[in-house]
């Protein structure tokens, strides 16, 4: 069964008056467990399409099917719940709270969460060993460096158990060394825990870890490679 | 460590601290003028209340053109003296509706004239038929007071302080001190009291300048049934020597008085609310903007509207109880002070009960909290319904 459908979807920002289509009839379907890429220049619609999916942006027009239900006919409330029990988003700047700890920062999706995540604190301590954190559940964003902030926030968009991550340039502004420990990362998630992963970046170099790779160019988006799960 | 909202409002408000202070200052300034304000509001209309209700009596009859003297020695503990014959008491006792009468003679004291203690008033009265300080005294001390012997009342024992008053002379009487009347919060707290029977060594001594007839006034309780203003008004209307006071009359003067110190306390109250409500507004408006990026990052994360509202009215919630319950102690503090150092307060008995003082320190607690949350509210909302992406590319 189709996991995420997109179907026609659009999007067009008004400037003084003047429609700009930031995406322009995209149609996608996505498989649970997919890994996908979607390479693009600045302004191509990537991160726009992306927030779609996320729940954190309304389409002008088209629709999100997630498990069969248009999302975007959810009420406020469901659609936050579908944020905050669905997705995973790892946003492309420093979204970690400056005034809450690793912990805190981890812990926070949890409280919004209608699942009910369980022994919480086990579940941190996993997430943190996991990105390698593991000593700096006490630290404040600000006594961590890029790379380590940007772990911290894949471990806050695991924290709810997703069935979708969403990454929007997930290793920007990072040394190449940090990079490829992120990608590593990501993609042993998407292996391991069968979570969707949906990574917008514009370098293809990155994008070739994907078994689906996507351009989208001027609000429209093609195909480059074919489907599959990530090997 | 237990994580949720709260834990998120408190850290928030650690973020600034100077502007928090700020308005926790604010909102405490506001909160001890509607403290103090309130405390003296009460304590005035109370005080005099309470006393006129513990004198016991319905109807006070006072010689011609001094109820304003028995208004002030009675409520505002100011030394009067004021006498009239005392052949009005059977008169009194024969108008119909009259059921019981007791009466009073005041004096003043003279420190080095005629007395060992300094200025206070000195209540004569008649064990046999007295219904209102026999209460007291049976409270405080026990027994009846025996010739000689005086008590004294809770305020005048303080402020006799440095004197020695266990044995003294009063209008070249010696007199054994029996014991200090425990507080009344009436103006007798500032009276020394002794018995009918010692007034005629008072008098023979000279030196009060009382005469043998004289009494101050007459206390009446009315028989079950009657109306006090009727039985009042047939008084004054039979005995033209005398006006009356009914209970509930007593202290209009002093209420009307204070009635313009009243008005300006309740604008100074509006326009301090007025005035931290606007700084609750400005400073929730520029927190709200400031935020925009992380509202947007929680929205995206999964909060809720009501998340979003919840954790700025946690944070205001708590800034408002801080500014607030400073402001309790604040205002708690300077109507303490104030009563002490402003004579016009300390004519009267400006003491609040336990009750009372609770009262005005939830007033104080819920309406700072209330006016901090009703001036930030208009800022919180707007975060309610703002689209994730929208709050995060405007900030």
């Amino acid at each position: 069964m189709t996991h995420l459908e997109i179907k026609e979807l659009s999007k067009v920002y008004f400037i003084e008056d003047k429609g700009i289509k930031a995406v322009d009839r995209v149609s996608l379907r996505i498989d649970k467990g997919d890994f996908i890429s979607i390479i693009g220049h600045s302004g191509s619609g990537k991160t726009t399409l992306l927030s779609i999916i996320g729940g954190i942006l309304r389409p002008s027009s088209g629709n999100i099917l997630f498990n069969g239900d248009d999302v975007y006919r959810f009420d406020e409330n469901r659609l936050s719940e579908y944020r905050a029990d669905r997705i995973g988003y790892i946003f492309q700047f420093a979204s970690l709270l400056p005034v809450l700890t690793v912990r805190e920062n981890l812990l926070l999706p949890t409280i919004f969460s209608t699942n009910g995540v369980h022994n919480k604190e086990k579940v941190l301590d996993e997430y943190l060993g996991m990105v390698g954190l593991g000593d700096k559940k006490n630290a404040y964003p600000s006594q961590l460096s890029g790379g380590q902030q940007r772990r911290v926030a894949i471990a806050r968009a695991l924290m709810n158990d997703p069935e979708i991550i969403l990454g929007d340039e997930p290793t920007g502004d990072l040394d190449e060394e940090t990079e490829q420990d992120i990608m590593d990362l990501l993609k042993k998630i998407n292996l391991e825990r069968n979570i969707t992963l949906i990574l917008v970046t514009h370098d293809t170099g990155l994008a070739k870890d994907a078994a689906r790779r996507l351009r989208m160019d001027h609000g429209k988006m093609e195909e480059i490679r074919g489907n599959g799960r990530n090997k | 460590m237990k994580f949720n909202l709260l834990t998120v409002a408190v850290k928030n408000l650690k973020r600034k601290p100077f502007r928090t202070i700020i308005l926790i200052i604010s909102i405490a300034l506001f909160v001890s003028i509607l403290v103090f304000g309130t405390s003296f509001f009460i304590s005035v209309n109370s005080s005099l209340e309470r006393t006129a209700n513990r004198l016991g009596a319905d109807v006070l009859v006072v010689p011609i053109g001094a109820r304003q003297y028995a208004d002030e020695a009675l409520l505002e503990t100011k030394i009067r003296v004021f006498y009239m014959d005392k052949g009005m008491i059977d008169r009194v006792k024969q108008i119909e509706g009259v059921d019981k009468v007791s009466h009073q003679t005041y004096l003043t004291t003279i420190y080095g004239l005629c007395c060992t203690i300094p200025p206070a008033t000195v209540v004569i009265f008649n064990q046999d038929s007295d219904f209102v300080v026999d209460v007291w005294l049976k409270k405080s001390l026990g027994r009846k007071l025996r010739k000689g012997e005086v008590i004294i009342g809770h305020e005048a024992y303080e402020n006799f302080g440095m004197f020695d008053v266990s044995r003294s002379t009063l209008f070249g009487v010696t007199f054994n001190i029996a014991g200090v009347l425990e507080k009344t919060g009436t103006g007798f707290d500032n009276a020394i009291f002794m018995s009918d029977e010692n007034l005629d060594a008072v008098i023979s001594k000279g030196k009060s300048g009382l005469k043998p007839n004289d009494i101050s006034l007459i206390f009446v309780k009315v028989k079950e049934g009657y109306d006090p203003y009727t039985v009042s008004r047939k008084i004054e209307g039979e005995i033209i020597e005398v006006d009356t006071i009914e209970r509930s009359e007593m202290g209009k003067k002093i209420i009307g008085t204070f009635k313009d110190i009243n008005m300006v306390f309740l604008i100074t109250i509006v326009f301090a609310s007025l005035l931290s409500a606007f700084l609750a507004w400005t400073i929730f408006s520029a927190i709200v903007n400031e935020r925009l990026r992380e509202v947007g990052i929680m929205k995206a994360l999964g909060a809720k509207g009501s998340h979003i509202v919840i954790m700025f009215i946690l944070e205001v919630f708590v800034l408002g109880m801080l500014g607030s319950l400073t402001g309790v102690v604040l205002g708690t503090y300077v109507s303490f002070s104030l009563s002490k150092i402003f004579s016009f307060l300390k004519d009267i008995n400006v003491t609040l009960t336990a009750a009372e003082r609770i009262g005005v320190g939830m007033l104080g607690l819920l309406t700072g909290t209330g006016i901090c949350i009703t001036g930030a509210l208009t800022s919180i909302m707007r975060m309610k319904n703002l689209e994730p992406f929208t709050a995060i590319k405007e900030a």
